[in-house]
């Protein structure tokens, strides 16, 4: 069973409780599993794969072994530099990080049905009411998992919850159809303007990310819901974050998104997930990349407010280098 | 967050917007044991060799002070300078001597002076005077207390043993001071002279009249003392030179001298006057107890003072002068630090809990309403100006309909303090845990759906109502947790004490119910039936223990003043100390909730459910302190299920425990004053002394490791964040009822209300986005939560003593844009960028 081609259950990697920086209010976020993108900076490694993947905290190990003795793939060894987990052999199957006694190996990715998720993140009402804030669906893509998706923002809009959609845009047609009914609120990427940059970076073109683009704005003005949208941009050094992308953006909003978009994210490049690609065996581009400074990202918000959009919904967000 | 340039405030609130006058007072004050001036204890005898000052019960419940206790005993003993006695002293009742006595040291004997601009008049107050025994009186006191088997041996076994502690302690309580500012101590004299003469002659002359004389002479006591003020304020008033410089103080001084001549004797009119008359007769309670301040607290300050506020503000007080006035009221309440103020910083630091109340719902024209006023604000802004400072100890009574404007001030001193510089306390949980005690009690007559909005916190955030209920709310800390390891051994320690001076062993016994070694049970059921058990006998030997210092403390020490200011005193002819007050309970604070729940949690998984161990390999792992066990201490730690994360299933667990053990404590009543126990969950600092002397337990936590404090959920195992904790503690208190709630639809089992202290992420009030966040998050533990939170701000320092003991704090999150992160699975070069984060405030 694949578990994102039905609408009983999806793939999770994490339920973030009281976010307070995916949308309005306080909010709980669900991170779906499994991404149409393979952003070189992503902060989210595990979140790419769709599959469940086991990772390993090593403060946490006690050192007891216990996994080796479980695991039916032999996929596991020790060494004095910590644990190595053969991924060709590791099936995801978690019998490890179910013996483990320290919890330092965890299955990225656990499978949840519609009613205990929709009652899971229901826990938090009273403070999405007081807050003006509700759900985010997040990622990895949601989209991907558009039918299961679709269902439950549906029965959280029937609750009277504030949905939101965080997407990156590439996805079917047809699942976005599945999800924007129920989303009150789209936070919709835009990442890179030029189609052989994003190809570089991302993995693919942004042709249909623009197309989607256009068809969620098309689908604002005939539909009540989603009744707002903003764009997030990532500031990456050497990547999204020259003038160029960011005012070829900007013209982008300004020329067919005005009246649709209501904010600007600027999201500095952040280097705190470099833990996570060494947890999951993986090399990250932007390992030794530092943090922005303040100066540099004021430069870009510059830029992106004189791009034609409205000034006031420019808003960058995230950590600047300590100077 | 948003990296644009952000208000860098400096990283120590410093105090702000002082006048000279102010700046002055707060300086010489924080210059401790420097001052020529201090309100350090002075001591009083009656001059017989047998006297004693020193009441150590009142001390039973802070162990650290156990060792010292002979010695302070001794020493104030010693001290003690002699007071002339009337010749018939020795043949009035004890409760007149007391009385007489009080009154003698505090008009003649002990040094009055005003502080160089100060505007409030009352400065000495902290005295160890006689217990006025006499020398038969005295042997009977000294047996019961010190005797060997006395309530200071009892006392000690209890604590020895890892049960907690129990003792008869003063303060804590709301005297009712509104009375004072409304009908004067005149008022209260002659009300007390009514209820005199009403007396059948037979009374007159048996305790009830001895009683009532000891309270009229009680009731003179602040009108002596301030007229004795009123004469140093025109002193040093004609002193004062005529010049530009000093007309102002000269007029001030003349304006003093006024007030004192007419308050607190009659009723006050003006702002000055009403402040005046509420520390004049507060500190004497201290004076009258014997113990500075504990929990001596003010009830709705800005309720009851503001018909005076406004008042004078509408006669021409400027609304900086009216604040003037309340930071010298501020300033005089931490003079009761003085008496310890030999300690050093260790004085200064710890709270005493002389607390206020701000805000909250009440009464209108009929209809519930918030009552946040100007002068809320006022106080609000007078403790923002003179912070950090301790006394009084504000608590801040919130409600899902709170002002905007005060949720806003509140935030703002959040974000400058780097922390709440005042408790919260959550008005609707709160009444609902009041109405269940009237419910419990039969005493819907006190506490109603048309007053319960009256109740006030005293000393931290024990609910009580005002001016007629003494709920004893510090006197009783029980370690729920002694009774899973009594449970677990049949009724025996686990490990057998020893004494820390002689190492002696002690031999293990019978101490609780046989309930038969775990080992045998088979089922979960068989061990909670074994645990309801071992709760009774664990709540039992707590109420014993507590008799033994409560019957002491009737019998010998009445405190007259005070019980002139307790409704149901005057009216019974009956001392406060004898459970007089119309409501008067005992409260039984639970400690180790969370180290409990999660405890037994932890055994019902690995025996039982899971069966990961046997009971005997459990057994001896806590017998092992877990050395050797690492693996079943890492099951126990990590696998096993929690309290604090909202997980149904684990916190219908923690509502068990607490119905089990609030049903068992409502059972009893102390013997010798008829007051019925009500629980609670304070535990001020008991959750980390107490970890040195109790075992192992089955959460996975070391002896020597602390146990959880009040109802937090264990440290670091709330790791779903700031709601899901905030509504594991709510559903620990019962939750909600939708036909069937103790106040509205909400339930809630302990009146007396429980401690819960969070951390926040600074991030949460960087900016007026997120503030607006934070103040949602207020208001919806206002809907899901419990009765009182201590907002705490994360500091670089907790970060890194995360990094050394990553173990305790799995639930700290890293969060940015997009992607978050505990932040012990961070490397440490990362975790170190984040505290450097910390420490520039650059989140």
């Amino acid at each position: 069973m694949t578990p994102s081609s039905t609408a009983e259950f999806a793939t999770i990697f994490e339920i973030m409780r009281m976010s307070t920086e995916d949308g309005p209010g306080i909010r709980t976020t669900v991170f779906f599993k499994g991404c149409s993108l393979h952003c070189a900076w992503c902060h989210n490694p595990e979140s790419i794969s769709p599959n469940p993947q086991l990772q390993w905290v090593g403060n946490r190990c006690i050192g007891c072994r216990t996994c080796l003795s479980v695991c039916r793939e032999n996929a596991l060894a020790l060494t004095e530099s910590g644990m190595e987990i053969d991924r060709t052999r590791c099936t995801g199957c978690g019998d490890c990080a179910d013996a483990c006694p320290g919890t330092a190996l965890e299955i990225m990715g656990k499978t949840w049905d519609l009613d205990d998720l929709t009652a899971e993140v229901l826990k938090d009402q009273a403070y999405f009411e007081t807050s003006k804030g509700g759900i985010t669906v997040s990622g990895g893509e949601p989209a991907l998992q558009s039918e299961f998706a679709g269902q439950f923002l549906k029965a959280l809009r029937q609750r009277g919850i504030h949905t939101a959609l965080d997407t990156c845009g590439c996805c079917r047609r047809e699942a976005l159809d599945q999800v924007l009914p129920y989303s009150a609120l789209v936070l919709f990427d835009m990442k890179l303007m030029d189609p052989v940059l994003h190809k570089k970076f991302t993995g693919h073109d942004n042709r249909r990310i623009l197309e989607n683009l256009h068809y969620v704005a098309d689908y604002m003005r005939s539909h009540v819901h989603p009744s707002e949208m903003w764009i997030r941009t990532p500031l990456i050094p050497r990547a999204t974050a020259t003038r160029e992308n960011i005012g070829a953006i900007g013209q982008f909003i300004g020329a067919h998104l005005r009246n649709v978009v209501s904010r600007w994210e600027l999201c500095a490049f952040n280097n705190l997930c470099r833990d996570k690609y060494l947890r999951l065996g993986q090399r990250w581009e932007f390992e030794k990349e530092e943090l922005l400074t303040l100066d540099f990202v004021d430069e870009m918000a510059d830029a992106a407010k004189s791009s034609g959009v409205d000034p006031d919904m420019v808003v960058p967000t995230g950590s600047t280098r300590l100077e | 967050m948003t990296a644009v340039a952000q208000n860098i405030t400096p990283p120590l609130k410093m105090p702000a917007g002082l006048s000279p006058r102010m700046e002055w007072l707060r300086e010489y004050y924080f210059n401790g044991a420097e001052r020529a001036w201090n309100n350090e204890s002075t001591s009083w005898t009656t001059g017989t060799p047998w006297d004693v000052q020193f009441n150590e019960m009142t001390f039973y419940i802070v162990p650290e002070t156990y060792m010292l206790m002979q010695t302070l005993l001794s020493s104030y003993r010693q001290s003690a300078r002699p007071v002339a006695l009337p010749p018939d002293f020795w043949a009035k009742s004890l409760a007149e001597r007391r009385a007489w006595f009080i009154k003698e040291v505090m008009v003649k004997y002990l040094p009055a002076e005003i502080l160089p601009g100060d505007l409030i008049a009352g400065g000495r107050f902290n005295i160890q005077a006689s217990m006025c025994l006499t020398e038969t009186e005295q042997a009977e006191f000294n047996r019961l207390t010190a005797g060997k088997n006395g309530a200071r041996s009892a006392m000690n076994w209890f604590h020895n043993h890892g049960y907690g502690n129990a003792g008869a302690t003063c303060g804590h309580l709301v005297p009712g001071y509104d009375r004072v500012l409304s009908i004067g101590w005149k008022g209260i004299y002659e009300e007390l002279e009514n209820f005199y003469r009403d007396l059948s002659d037979a009374d007159r002359k048996g305790p009830k009249g001895a009683q009532l004389r000891a309270m009229m002479t009680a009731a003179t006591l602040p009108r002596d003392l301030a007229g004795k003020y009123a004469k140093i304020c025109e002193r040093l008033s004609a002193g004062e030179k005529n010049s530009a410089h000093t007309t102002e103080r000269k007029a001030e001084l003349a304006q003093m001298a006024q007030n004192l001549k007419k308050v607190p004797w009659n009723p006050p009119e003006t702002f000055w006057e009403a402040v005046q008359a509420l520390w004049l007769t507060h500190m004497l309670v201290m004076s009258d107890e014997n113990y500075p301040g504990p929990g001596v607290s003010f009830g709705r300050i800005d309720q009851y003072l503001l018909p005076f506020w406004e008042h004078s503000i509408a006669s021409g007080m400027s609304r900086e002068f009216g604040k003037e006035i309340l930071k010298c009221f501020w300033i005089h309440a931490n003079t009761a630090y003085d008496a310890m103020i030999r300690n050093g910083n260790q004085g200064i630091t710890s709270g005493f809990g002389q607390l206020i109340t701000l805000s909250g719902l009440g009464k209108r024209h009929g209809t519930l309403l918030d009552m946040t006023n100007d002068l809320t604000f006022a106080i609000l802004e007078v403790i923002d100006e003179m912070s950090p400072i301790l006394e009084p100890k504000p608590n801040i009574r919130m409600h899902r309909d709170s002002p905007d404007t005060l949720l806003d001030k509140m935030t703002d001193m959040v974000a400058s303090s780097q922390g709440a510089p005042f408790l919260i306390n959550f008005d609707e949980r709160s009444m609902a845990g009041m109405m269940r005690e009237a419910a419990m009690a039969e005493i819907g007559h006190l506490i109603n759906k048309d007053n319960v909005h009256d109740y006030c916190p005293v000393g931290c955030l024990e609910n009580t109502m005002a001016g007629n209920d003494r709920s004893g709310t510090v006197d009783c800390n029980l370690n729920l947790l002694k009774a899973v390891e009594l449970a677990i051994t049949g009724g025996k320690d686990l490990l057998p004490f020893v004494d820390p001076m002689t190492l002696k062993k002690e031999k293990i016994r019978q101490d609780g119910p046989s309930t038969g070694d775990a080992a045998a049970f088979q089922r979960w059921d068989a061990f909670w039936s074994a645990y309801r058990q071992q709760t009774a006998y664990i709540i039992r030997k707590c109420v014993d223990l507590y008799e033994t210092s409560e019957s002491v403390r009737a019998r010998f020490l009445p405190t007259p003043y005070l019980s002139c200011l307790v409704k149901g005193c005057a009216e019974k002819a009956r001392d406060v100390t004898r459970g007089a007050a119309e409501i008067s309970f005992v409260t039984l604070e639970a400690v180790t909730f969370a180290t409990t729940v999660d405890s037994l949690l932890a055994i019902k998984y690995l025996v039982f459910d899971e069966k990961r161990c046997t009971m005997r390999q459990l057994r001896q792992a806590l017998e092992d302190n877990w050395e050797g066990h690492n693996v079943l201490q890492a099951l126990a730690k990590n696998k096993a299920p929690k309290y604090g994360r909202d997980d149904d299933a684990a916190d219908e667990m923690a509502k068990q425990v607490m119905d089990l053990w609030t049903e068992e404590t409502w059972k009893h009543c102390t013997l010798s004053t008829g007051r019925r126990f009500r629980p609670g969950m304070l535990s001020w600092n008991y959750w980390a002394g107490d970890g040195y002397i109790m075992a192992a337990s089955a959460d996975g936590r070391k002896k020597g490791q602390f146990l959880s404090n009040a109802i937090c959920p264990s440290n670091g195992a709330d790791i779903n964040g700031p709601t899901a904790n905030a509504n594991s503690v709510g559903k620990a208190l019962g939750g909600k009822d939708f036909e069937n709630g103790d106040w509205e639809t909400y339930l809630n089992s302990l009146p007396n209300g429980a401690s819960h202290t969070m951390t926040f992420n600074p991030a949460i009030i960087k900016d007026p986005a997120h503030r607006e966040k934070f103040k949602a998050f207020l208001k919806g533990y206002a809907v899901n939560g419990g009765t009182c939170l201590q907002v705490n701000i994360l500091d670089p320092d907790m970060l890194k003593d995360a990094q050394k003991h990553p173990q305790d704090y799995r639930h700290l999150l890293v969060r940015i844009t997009g992607y978050n992160a505990y932040f012990t699975s961070v490397g440490r070069e990362l975790q170190d960028e984040v505290i450097a984060r910390l420490s520039h405030e650059q989140f």
